[in-house]
């Protein structure tokens, strides 16, 4: 097996453009996570000037990761463990984070709709799709928690900032250049119903034929 | 000795505490399978590292995964069985304890669905269906939290007097729409026939057979055999970005109903929660899987 490409985080803008759908990565360096909804529309409020930033979000990743976080017996914070959610729901929020900040790349699991793929495209900006239920995985990746930001939120909601490394290997789920394995095997799985329905007629029959 | 108040906080905690850090051992190996058939390098890949998260979560005593879920409990009791006590309040006793108490802490999971705050408790938590078992001398306690990434995708419709073909239509329809984001490999149940709230049961339940067992009634047995290789050709994959594992497996259960037919459609990611154990009135907890 080939070796897994390491990248650096924040992606350079060029980084983000050499990525394809498709590609297997490990990450290392910083990254910004929050698995709520609540977060992501403060995050809309802050692109819109209506709130301020806790911290500067300027081409940066923002991950639909949900952590453990709580303050540690020697101050400052631990991230006991992380694991991404479901990126889709947060489809309608995600185009104007998207441009407001100019992501070089967002992530969690499922993927991001079509109005987010061109927001991508747009900006330059990548999907990168983590394993569900790898919560032992990832969190050993976890170096440093800088920071932690509106801890008024449930501990998965807040805005966490974690230097990793090795953390992954993730999967170039939505590329820069328009591409998306969501959108294809979507399209790939409605185009092949026809087909699958008619093989499923021929088996049933053949079943019936049988008793 | 009856079964007490005690016996039951503890059975129930301890099953939810073991369900979310062992991957069952047919799930393993069904992961094992199919990373071995898998003709996508992406896929086979992912599999690789699912079931490496689950070796990790067994062997360090870990979460497999954040999303603890909230607590869901299908008991059956034996008529063989005396109990004593509040066992009811014992379940949410015991859920209370355990989210206190246990190591690492977990999520606040629990939504009030009215004013989407989240906590460790609500109105009807944990959610229990209560049976019966005719003869047996213990309760049987299966424990599944059910968490969004999976639990989002489940559907129900009712048809009259439908056809196989509009019933295995239905399933490909709500695996369309699941598309890439339960998690997969995921478990597919199904429930056809019975009334409205009886078929999602069922649907949930048939969740909970194992992998590798065939289902007693013939007629099921090759609907299961054909769907899961129609839900496998549409190609989303391990984690929804290719392959050939979209579901390990396809259960499906059915009972008498009038011709109005509903039919419930149920999914359970790749780690496929599921404790099981029978707590026997000496206060032993013998576990299943």
């Amino acid at each position: 097996m080939e070796e897994i490409r390491r990248v650096r985080m924040p992606l350079s803008r060029e980084d983000a453009l050499s990525l394809h759908a498709g590609d297997m990565v490990l990450l290392d360096g910083e990254l910004v996570i929050t698995a709520g909804l609540p977060t992501c529309q403060r995050l809309a409020e802050c692109v819109e000037g209506r709130r301020e930033l806790p911290r500067p979000l300027d081409g940066v990743g923002l991950f639909h990761l949900g952590s453990y976080s709580r303050e540690a017996p020697g101050g400052g914070f631990e991230v006991l463990y992380m694991n991404p959610t479901t990126s889709t729901r947060f489809n309608a929020l995600m185009p104007g984070l998207i441009r407001g900040f100019g992501l070089t790349a967002v992530g969690g699991k499922g993927g991001l709709d079509a109005a987010c793929v061109n927001a991508m495209r747009e900006v330059g900006c990548v999907y990168f799709s983590f394993v569900g239920g790898g919560a032992p995985l990832l969190s050993d990746a976890i170096r440093e928690v800088v920071s932690v930001h509106w801890n008024d939120l449930v501990s998965h909601y807040r805005l966490v900032t974690l230097r990793v490394e090795a953390l992954g290997p993730v999967t170039v789920g939505i590329d820069a250049h328009g591409n998306s394995l969501y959108g294809d095997l979507s399209q790939a799985a409605t185009d092949r119903m026809p087909a699958i329905m008619a093989e499923l007629g021929r088996e049933r029959d053949e079943a019936e034929h049988m008793r | 000795m009856p079964i007490t108040y005690e016996m039951m906080k503890r059975s129930t905690a301890q099953l939810y505490e073991w369900s979310l850090r062992k991957v069952p051992d047919d799930t393993l190996e069904a992961l094992r399978r199919a990373r071995e058939a898998e003709t996508n390098v992406v896929a086979q890949r992912t599999l690789g590292i699912l079931l490496r998260s689950a070796e990790m979560a067994e062997t360090q005593d870990r979460l497999v995964c954040s999303d603890s879920g909230v607590p869901t409990y299908t008991i059956a009791i034996g008529t063989g069985v005396r109990l004593e006590g509040d066992i009811r309040r014992a379940i949410v006793d015991g859920f209370e304890e355990l989210v206190a108490t246990t190591n690492p802490p977990l999520l606040k999971h629990v939504t009030n669905p009215l004013t989407n705050e989240r906590g460790y408790q609500g109105k009807d938590m944990p959610l229990v269906t209560w049976d019966i078992a005719d003869g047996a001398d213990h309760v049987d306690i299966i424990c599944q939290p059910k968490a969004l990434g999976s639990g989002r995708w489940a559907a129900l419709e009712i048809f009259t007097f439908p056809s196989l073909e509009q019933i295995e239509r239905y399933v490909m329809e709500c695996v369309l729409k699941a598309g890439s984001q339960h998690c997969p490999p995921v478990n597919i149940g199904v429930g056809i026939g019975g009334s409205f709230d009886h078929c999602a049961k069922m649907a949930a339940k048939a969740t909970l057979r194992p992998y590798g067992t065939v289902n007693p009634e013939p007629i099921l047995a090759a609907m299961e055999e054909r769907l899961l290789k129609a839900v496998n050709a549409t190609g989303f994959g391990p984690m929804g970005t290719g392959g050939d594992t979209t579901a390990l497996g396809v259960h499906i259960d059915y009972c008498a109903g009038h011709g109005f037919t509903p039919v419930a459609v149920a999914f359970n990611c790749w780690i496929n929660r599921r404790t099981r154990a029978k707590l026997y009135e000496d206060g032993r907890l013998e576990r299943i899987e």
